[in-house]
């Protein structure tokens, strides 16, 4: 492993829920610079949890907490004073369910891009052209940009909320569970896609589906009980794991 | 009797029971608009839009004062009211949500809700007629407005906690400050519910007598100065239902109906551009 590609590094993060409970201990580990790497595990395990720290979501709700360290680009993001505003604009995020805004199609990718102060109506519309390329959308739906965007399909919705957040280019590209609610056709569309993002973000994706890990990423953790088990290349996981426990997660023996 | 057989009758009494109480309900319903169209409808000459009131017991004249009174102090009410409802709901729903003191505010409106108008019109009479030392058409406005904050409040409330919460991390998560996930996220997905929260408080509020009697009071001449007394449909059909004159009658029953139809209307425009805004997509 070669340091200068390191993109995020975590070091001993704990996280505590405003309940008290702790969903985190002690997680360390590097995400690599234009790659994909998944997280797995079972339910409830923290894999979503652990993702979630990397813009801060966890800010939104009241009592949370966390320890340790995340290094995105020589800086620590779990310091106090770190600009939230600014840290989610450079880390995009894909939920499990799609989440157009109800607005169009359009103003749904132009929406991040108002954010980051461009005004321009003509750089608006040339970069939502190109975020709609970029995720795969523009030939299905470039001549309907003003339909309402829950007017989509749910594979599109998805794409179109991919769409958005690579709209303000960011560095990273969190994906929590992105294919869950998706038919095999639409799954197979975003897992091409991810593939074709490596080449500018690097990507860090939850999934509960072991074969779209092994499909698409080139690092796997496996997580259980909020401890991360073992993390490495998803050759190395999927072939031979160090951990009894892996093993038998990968070969389906529970969770 | 087979227990599918008495299932079956079961359903069957209390089918009838419900659809008799919803024709109870809209048989009065009915009675109440025709009688009103029927009574009103003599009334309705262009001179009763167009003309002030004349002397009593002389014929003719009309509710030009009254009619354009009403609108004035409608106008300000929502003006008043409807910013502070949805600012108000927002607070509760966002900036307080889960907090106590949401709690204590929403049950608090809720109660406000049902607190007799007439109450609030002595209220307003105590606080702002009597230091002023006159009636005034602003505190009509201004007690109509205090019957529509709780309405606009709990409804924009509502609507904003129906909003998942998903939606708004989607938009905190491309690095969008609070005001403008509620801005541009929050409220357009709670839109519709808000425009129909806010016409319902209009049309609450458009019928009200016992507010205006205390506060805006009437005016037999005519008057858009909101520092004096305004005269408005309401108090002008009572003060002529109860008068000797049968001219009056007839004008108040044509009120009647035109406040009736005012309130529909604006029903059914709300519901129009409710299936506007869902049926139709917008454009960019």
């Amino acid at each position: 492993m070669n340091d200068n590609n390191v993109k995020i590094e975590v070091k001993r993060l704990h996280f505590y829920y405003s309940c008290g409970t702790q969903a985190l201990e002690d997680i360390s580990l590097s995400v690599h610079k234009n790659t994909v790497t998944a997280l797995i595990g079972p339910s409830g395990c923290g894999k979503t949890t652990f993702l979630r720290c990397f813009n801060r979501m966890h800010d939104l709700y009241p009592g949370n907490r966390y320890e340790g360290e995340i290094w995105i680009d020589k800086k620590n993001i779990l310091e106090k004073d770190i600009d939230h505003i600014g840290l989610r604009s450079k880390i995009g995020m894909v939920f499990q369910k799609p989440t157009p805004f109800p607005m169009s199609i359009f103003e749904n990718i132009a929406f991040g891009l108002k954010l980051m102060g461009i005004k321009k109506k003509t750089e608006i519309a040339d970069r939502v052209e190109k975020a709609l390329k970029d995720a795969a959308l523009w030939e299905e739906i470039g001549d309907k940009l003003g339909n309402f965007a829950l007017s989509l399909s749910g594979g599109q919705q998805q794409r179109l909320c991919i769409a958005r957040a690579i709209a303000v280019e960011p560095e990273v590209i969190l994906m929590d569970e992105p294919c869950s609610a998706l038919d095999p056709i639409a799954t197979a569309k975003i897992e091409d896609l991810i593939s074709e993002l490596t080449k500018r973000y690097t990507v860090v994706i939850v999934t509960h589906n072991m074969q779209q890990a092994a499909r698409v990423s080139e690092y796997t953790g496996f997580f259980m009980m909020g401890k991360l088990i073992e993390f490495d290349t998803t050759q190395k996981i999927f072939t031979a794991p160090s951990n009894k426990m892996t093993e038998d997660y990968i070969t389906g023996r529970f969770g | 009797m087979t227990t599918a057989q008495v299932r079956k009758l079961k359903n069957g009494i209390a089918l009838t029971v419900c659809t008799i109480a919803a024709f109870l309900g809209l048989f009065w319903l009915i009675f109440i608009l025709w009688d009103v169209l029927v009574h009103g409808i003599g009334g309705l000459h262009l001179s009763l839009f167009m003309n002030d009131p004349a002397p009593p017991g002389i014929e003719g004249g009309g509710l030009r004062n009254a009619f354009v009174g009403h609108l004035i102090i409608t106008f300000f009410a929502t003006l008043i009211g409807v910013p502070i409802g949805i600012l108000g709901g927002t607070f509760l729903a966002e900036y307080a949500r889960g907090r106590k003191i949401a709690r204590v505010i929403s049950v608090l409106s809720d109660i406000m809700v049902s607190v007799p108008s007439i109450v609030i019109g002595t209220f307003i009479y105590a606080v702002i007629v009597k230091p002023v030392g006159h009636f005034s058409g602003w505190a009509g406005a201004v007690a109509l407005a205090i019957i529509m904050i709780p309405v606009v409040l709990r409804t924009t409330e509502d609507m904003l906690s129906l909003v998942p919460w998903t939606l708004r991390e989607a938009a905190f998560a491309l690095g969008a400050p609070y005001y403008k996930v509620i801005i541009h996220v929050v409220y357009r997905a709670a839109a519709a519910g808000i425009l129909t929260g806010i016409l319902l408080s209009i049309a609450r509020v458009v019928g009200e007598t016992a507010p205006l009697l205390f506060t805006s009071f009437n005016n037999s001449f005519f008057s858009a100065n909101m520092n004096e007394p305004v005269s408005s449909l309401t108090v002008s059909i009572f003060q002529y239902a109860m008068g000797p004159y049968s001219t009056w009658h007839s004008q108040a029953w044509a009120a009647s109906l035109m406040i009736t139809l005012f309130i529909l209307v604006l029903a059914v425009l709300g519901r129009l551009l409710l299936a506007w805004r869902y049926g139709k997509r917008p454009t960019i």
